[in-house]
């Protein structure tokens, strides 16, 4: 067992496929880890299958094939028990309107089986924790969108669960709700919860996810650190912004052979491409001060996460995959 | 939050009957709250009721025969009750398919809960609500006239109806697992509710019918259960208004039959319902 790969992870998935009527793979040979109190991004557009192994992870929905272990419970064999290790929140898991906060957390530690007095002591003391102490008493009708996906979240967390499932939390939110969500989800981390988060938004997986999973039509693209995915679409570049933009050819003549390649124009930037960051930007400001050009901006930079999206799926985060989109509604 | 919480239920199927029992209890809870918090809604459902009373006792009533000389108001007041408890079972359907498409039920498929405990939560409510709702049909039938025989006999009568509507709350609550939304098993619920309740003994005789309607009629149970709660709250139902009204069925057929009929549709819907709801397909 203790050679098996995945051993020590939180949750573990192989080659998992599912596919929905009318030939729609969902997920078509998923695979991915989580070490124990890390972060994973599962990150790809409306309809890539974000939402399918979610569904599988937490026992809502039986894979054609593969494994899946949360835990070290093999929630496909075992889904009682993996219940007992999991908390689901986010987009499709709900809280109910006409209930207050209180009532929702309080019904939650029922359905858990805590003891009637803990489960009002823990409904408390995560109303406090997400700052819902003052609203605890009010119908959910009556909260804000970013309201109702905190106590969503406190929900997912009355019995504790180690392992955290997120769909999409804070899709819909406004800006300022969604980093409040996101400290929050920090904060689980720090405490030593491991989460599975789906999302659209690529600054969120920049944020918050340890490792990221970039997924489309039911395949990993691509898997690393956010910093391992940037550097494999082809690392970093010094880019030198200049205040005249006649002058941006005396200035790649000025950087010719200090970068791995030759430098490129582009308007009133001259990007040097380099794969050893710090001696080549130390290089760049002394050619440029002895040239007396006019620079604006100097900065050594990473493609950003959206580049590295677009180059793996060909489009952008937000944009839905219609086909799959409506097989996963069904 | 650094340790794993202690497992407060590790069986698979949810841990015995106790557990299935409290379960189903704070399902219900949850269920009555809600429908606590929208009295409109519970209130609304019985205005055409209300409003068919009045019809019939005061516009149809006069032309009806074929009574054996009862009093129409006292045999209206068990069909109306009967169709009103029918159309509100399936509330069952309805607030399903709501949980559904609010994804509260995939929250409660992904917690450790005995899972026949969101049906049996539901239609638990949904038998109390009903309750409610013949209490205040009754209210509305003693001011119209309806006097019935005796005390027990329509506690009696009722009771056999919640069981009933219970019953029939496993089909509403299989339409509303299947159905895409809580519109649809709306549009659902009538055609299949209409009919039974409509060709049956709910607002005329069955003698007055036409032969090949009297035949569905007599014989399916909504009729039957109609004929059995009328029975109970009639009270002294003379040999010949026997004949007349039931077909000469003695009471302890009538409300034995219901009962087959409740246990029936009961065990058959109660049986499909809980394996659509446990297949996690949906």
């Amino acid at each position: 067992m203790t050679t098996e790969p995945g051993h020590d992870a939180a949750v573990a998935v192989h080659s998992l496929v599912k596919t929905f009527k009318g030939d729609v793979k969902a997920l078509d040979g998923v695979s991915f880890e989580i070490p124990t109190g890390t972060i994973l991004g599962l990150l790809g557009p409306n309809g890539a299958g974000k939402t399918t192994a979610v569904r599988v992870l937490t026992t809502l929905l039986k894979p054609d094939s593969g494994t899946a272990r949360v835990a070290g419970v093999d929630v496909i064999a075992h889904p009682g028990k993996a219940r007992t290790v999991i908390g689901l929140a986010g987009q499709y898991a709900a809280v109910d309107e006409a209930l207050t906060g209180m009532e929702n957390l309080m019904l939650v530690g029922r359905l858990n089986h805590l003891p009637r007095g803990e489960g009002r002591v823990r409904a408390v003391e995560l109303l406090e924790q997400f700052g819902l102490a003052d609203a605890g008493g009010r119908t959910l009708k009556t909260y804000s969108g970013g309201m109702r996906r905190r106590l969503d979240l406190a929900a997912a967390l009355v019995a504790r669960p180690p392992v955290l499932f997120l769909d999409e939390p804070t899709t819909g939110l406004d800006p300022r709700s969604r980093i409040d969500l996101w400290v929050v989800i920090e904060g689980l981390v720090a405490q030593g919860v491991t989460v599975l988060l789906t999302t659209q938004y690529l600054e969120e997986a920049d944020r918050l996810a340890d490792h990221i999973c970039v997924i489309d039509h039911g395949r990993v693209l691509a898997s690393g650190t956010s910093t391992e995915l940037k550097a494999k679409l082809g690392g970093t570049a010094v880019e030198v912004e200049l205040a005249d933009e006649a002058t941006t050819a005396r200035a790649a003549e000025a950087l010719r052979g200090v970068g791995d390649e030759a430098p490129v124009v582009d308007g009133l930037l001259v990007r040097v491409a380099t794969s050893s960051g710090l001696a080549t930007t130390a290089e760049v400001v002394r050619r440029l001060e002895s040239s007396g050009l006019d620079v604006r901006s100097l900065q050594l930079r990473q493609p950003s996460l959206d580049e590295v999206f677009l180059s793996l799926t060909g489009r952008p985060a937000d944009e839905t995959d219609a086909d799959v989109d409506t097989a996963e509604a069904s | 939050m650094t340790t794993a919480l202690p497992a407060h239920n590790v069986g698979g199927l949810g841990g015995g009957v106790g557990q299935a029992i409290g379960d189903s209890l704070a399902m219900a809870g949850r269920n009555v709250r809600r429908l606590l918090r929208a009295p409109d809604q519970v209130v609304f459902t019985l205005v055409s009721p209300i409003m068919f009373t009045l019809l019939f006792r005061y516009v149809f009533g006069g032309a009806i025969s074929g009574l054996g000389h009862i009093n129409y108001v006292n045999y209206l007041i068990p069909g109306i009750a009967v169709q009103t408890a029918i159309f509100t079972s399936g509330n069952s359907g309805f607030a399903l398919a709501e949980d559904r498409a609010s994804g509260f039920v995939d929250r409660l498929r992904s917690l450790p809960m005995a899972r026949v405990a969101v049906l049996a939560g539901r239609v638990t409510a949904d038998m109390l609500s009903n309750a409610t709702g013949l209490v205040i049909i009754v209210v509305v039938g003693l001011a119209v006239g309806f006097r019935p025989h005796s005390v027990p006999g329509l506690i009696l009568g009722f009771v056999l109806l919640l069981g009933f509507t219970l019953a029939t709350s496993f089909i509403f609550a299989l339409l509303g697992l299947f159905a895409s939304s809580s519109q649809a098993v709306n549009a659902m619920t009538f055609p299949v509710v209409f009919p039974l309740t409509f060709a049956s003994s709910a607002f005329v005789p069955t003698s007055t019918m036409p032969s090949w309607l009297r035949a569905f009629a007599d014989h399916q149970p909504v009729t039957i259960v109609i004929d059995a709660v009328r029975d109970l709250t009639l009270g002294n139902v003379t040999a010949a208004q026997r004949a007349e009204l039931f077909g000469g069925t003695s009471t302890t057929s009538l409300v034995v039959q219901s009962l087959v009929w409740t246990l029936g549709i009961g065990i058959v819907f109660g049986y499909l319902a809980v394996r659509r709801y446990n297949s996690t397909a949906s």
